[in-house]
């Protein structure tokens, strides 16, 4: 497992990050989904445009530990909003904090590449509503730039 | 039988010492209390001290059971404690059943079948210790009480020491049984025993590993395609998932929609080249067709 | 059908008739999405989207799909030629049934009817911990539940991070946590794998 320093000050604390961007279900659903619940903020829906990001509280860092695959992330809070742009097809999507996740240090140092270019790390889990704005829900994972909306 | 008895309250202390010592020393159990059902009963801002508490009454338990001489109020003090824990597995389960139930240590999996078996377990020995022992004679210390129930449960008790008798148990045979199945029932333990058993059957049994297979998959072909700059220059007007693939002359084609267009890749059934695929946009409607 | 595919293969392999470059589409590269990155989302963060569609397939008529959404709200969705579908790969419109769970993206119609341009049938993305490895599934627990992972010969392939895709399988290890990519079995605790994503 690739564990380094944590970047410090946060990496999307001066501009944008790029990282690992997947799909998560929550809210009311049905299959495996179901059993998952409206998130860390109580709000959070498979349909709405919304994310989960690692650092929303002390608890979810404890849980997510991005600093452990050697990033450091901003604390955010429910409702803060992120944009996310694939890298290659520069789609992108405006989406707010509904829940905690993904779980970072889990898949530390894990790579996604489109074209020459490649991007690190979980960083930042979608709703089904907002990957599928910006890739095909089969894709299940691609490399993206993170921002401040 | 006798013998099984007089060894249960070491047992029972063996496992609420571990608990105990768990709950008020272990660095990680108390980070994750936030996330046991122990959270949710208490308040998650209450949870550690909670945990401590309930960590202390462990230890005072073990200790009277392992102090002599053992009184009955030790053996009910266990078997109300086993039953408490039951109780409150049953509350975990139902209000919390996402929640892991902090128990004898650190694991994130909610509570099962497993640790109601345990919990169960320990209460069965803390019921045979308590019938086990003689109650304190008057005026040797602390009050004891031998109702009609417990005299009714002793001789019961009497009568399937007999019968145990006549069968002759190995008695460190049973408890060396008893300990396995508790330690055997605590997911605490799993990754010490379980999950290297299970990888070592996987890799004496390989049970993935499938022959060759003539066909490349779509999704590793789809995989190399989102990788290449062909995707990257077209992804953007791509308005639909696939919609139909074939494969032909050693190509996979796989076909988009791209609004009132159709995008047609080529992707390469053999090299992993990203730069190999090609990409074209046809000026035609999307038709779905048949997947190869 | 087989001239139609003859044309895009020409179009693709050599430049035949009707082809439009990649170029030539002017907004197609990703340099102008970026630009048209700026103008506003019509959906404000946080809020549902009405070009997205999340539920159960309840009946089918014709082309069309009934849906009871999770939070109980029906979509009416309609599934034309360009519309892809997916269950465990690119499927014809006949392979969904009543019962399937779905997203669907499209376009939200005056009359509130959802014109799809992508409808996923049973996709799940889930991640958890192998707790067994047997035969041919993978005992995944996700979020405590156990969750049973088939793996579907010629289909299902395993992603380790950079390295190409494989068939192969048999480098997953118990006790590790995956990300499966798969199609779920209605009604059951049980997948088909499509990807599964490991880190190492």
């Amino acid at each position: 497992m690739a564990r380094s320093k944590a970047t410090d000050p946060p990496a999307d604390l001066l501009g944008p990050v790029q990282g690992e961007v997947s799909w998560f279900c929550c809210g009311t659903a049905w299959g495996p989904c179901s059993s998952t619940g409206k998130g860390a903020c109580g709000t959070c829906n498979s349909g709405s445009l919304q994310h989960a990001w690692p650092n929303t509280s002390d608890a979810c860092w404890s849980i997510t530990r991005p600093d452990r695959c050697g990033v450091s992330l901003s604390r955010r809070t429910c409702g803060y909003r992120h944009r996310v742009t694939a890298l290659c097809s520069g789609a992108s999507v405006v989406t707010a904090i509904a829940d905690c996740g993904p779980q970072t240090d889990l898949f530390c140092g894990e790579r996604s590449c489109c074209g020459a270019t490649c991007a690190d790390n979980r960083l930042i889990d979608l709703t089904p509503a907002a990957y599928s704005q910006i890739a095909s829900l089969s894709s299940g994972l691609r490399p993206v730039e993170i921002s401040s909306a | 039988m006798h013998g099984i008895a007089a060894s249960q309250p070491y047992v029972i202390a063996f496992f609420l010492l571990w608990a105990g010592l768990m709950k008020l020393l272990s660095r990680r159990m108390r980070a994750q209390a936030g996330r046991t059902a122990l959270a949710r009963l208490s308040g998650p801002a209450r949870a550690v001290p909670a945990l401590r508490l309930v960590g202390l009454g462990e230890l005072a338990v073990a200790a009277a059971l392992l102090l002599p001489p053992l009184h009955l109020l030790d053996a009910v003090a266990a078997a109300l404690l086993s039953a408490g824990f039951l109780v409150y597995l049953a509350y975990a389960s139902v209000a919390a059943p996402a929640s892991s139930c902090g128990c004898l240590g650190t694991h994130s999996r909610p509570v099962d079948v497993r640790a109601f078996a345990r919990a169960g377990l320990l209460l069965a020995a803390a019921l045979l210790t308590a019938l086990g022992t003689r109650p304190a004679a008057p005026g040797a210390g602390a009050p004891g009480t031998v109702t009609g129930v417990q005299a009714g449960l002793e001789a019961g008790v009497k009568a399937g020491v007999k019968a145990a008798d006549g069968l002759a148990a190995p008695v460190p045979a049973v408890i060396v049984l008893e300990v396995i199945v508790l330690l055997a029932l605590s997911a605490e333990l799993d990754r010490y025993w379980l999950t290297p058993l299970r990888r070592l059957l996987v890799r004496l049994r390989r049970p993935l590993a499938a022959p060759p297979q003539e066909r490349v998959p779509l999704e590793a072909s789809l995989h190399l395609l989102r990788r290449s700059p062909a995707y990257c220059s077209a992804a953007a007007g791509l308005t639909s998932d696939v919609l139909e693939t074939w494969d032909e002359d050693g190509m996979r084609f796989v076909v988009y929609g791209a609004r009132d267009r159709t995008a047609v890749f080529a992707v390469p059934l053999s090299g992993d080249d990203p730069g190999a695929v090609r990409v074209a946009l046809v000026a035609e409607p999307p038709l779905s067709g048949s997947p190869a | 059908m087989r001239s139609r595919r003859d044309v895009l293969r020409s179009a693709v392999l050599g430049g035949g008739a009707g082809v439009v470059a990649a170029t030539a589409m002017g907004s197609l590269g990703p340099e102008a999405a970026f630009a048209a990155q700026k103008t506003a989302q019509k959906v404000e963060p946080g809020a549902p989207d009405p070009d997205f569609a999340e539920g159960r397939i309840r009946s089918i008529k014709d082309n069309t799909l009934l849906v009871l959404g999770s939070n109980l709200v029906f979509h009416t969705i309609r599934v034309v030629d360009g519309t892809s579908l997916w269950k465990l790969g690119p499927v014809p419109f006949d392979a969904a049934r009543p019962g399937d769970g779905l997203y669907a993206r499209g376009v939200r119609m005056p009359d509130g009817m959802l014109a799809a341009e992508s409808v996923w049938l049973n996709i799940v993305n889930i991640r958890g911990h192998i707790k067994n490895i047997a035969g041919q599934t993978l005992r995944l627990d996700h979020n405590g539940h156990e969750v049973l992972c088939h793996v579907v010969p010629g289909k299902s392939v395993a992603i380790h991070s950079e390295s190409p895709p494989t068939a192969d399988l048999s480098m997953l290890k118990v006790s590790q946590h995956v990300q499966i990519l798969g199609a779920w079995r209605p009604d059951t605790n049980e997948v088909d794998i499509a990807t599964v994503f490991s880190p190492h």
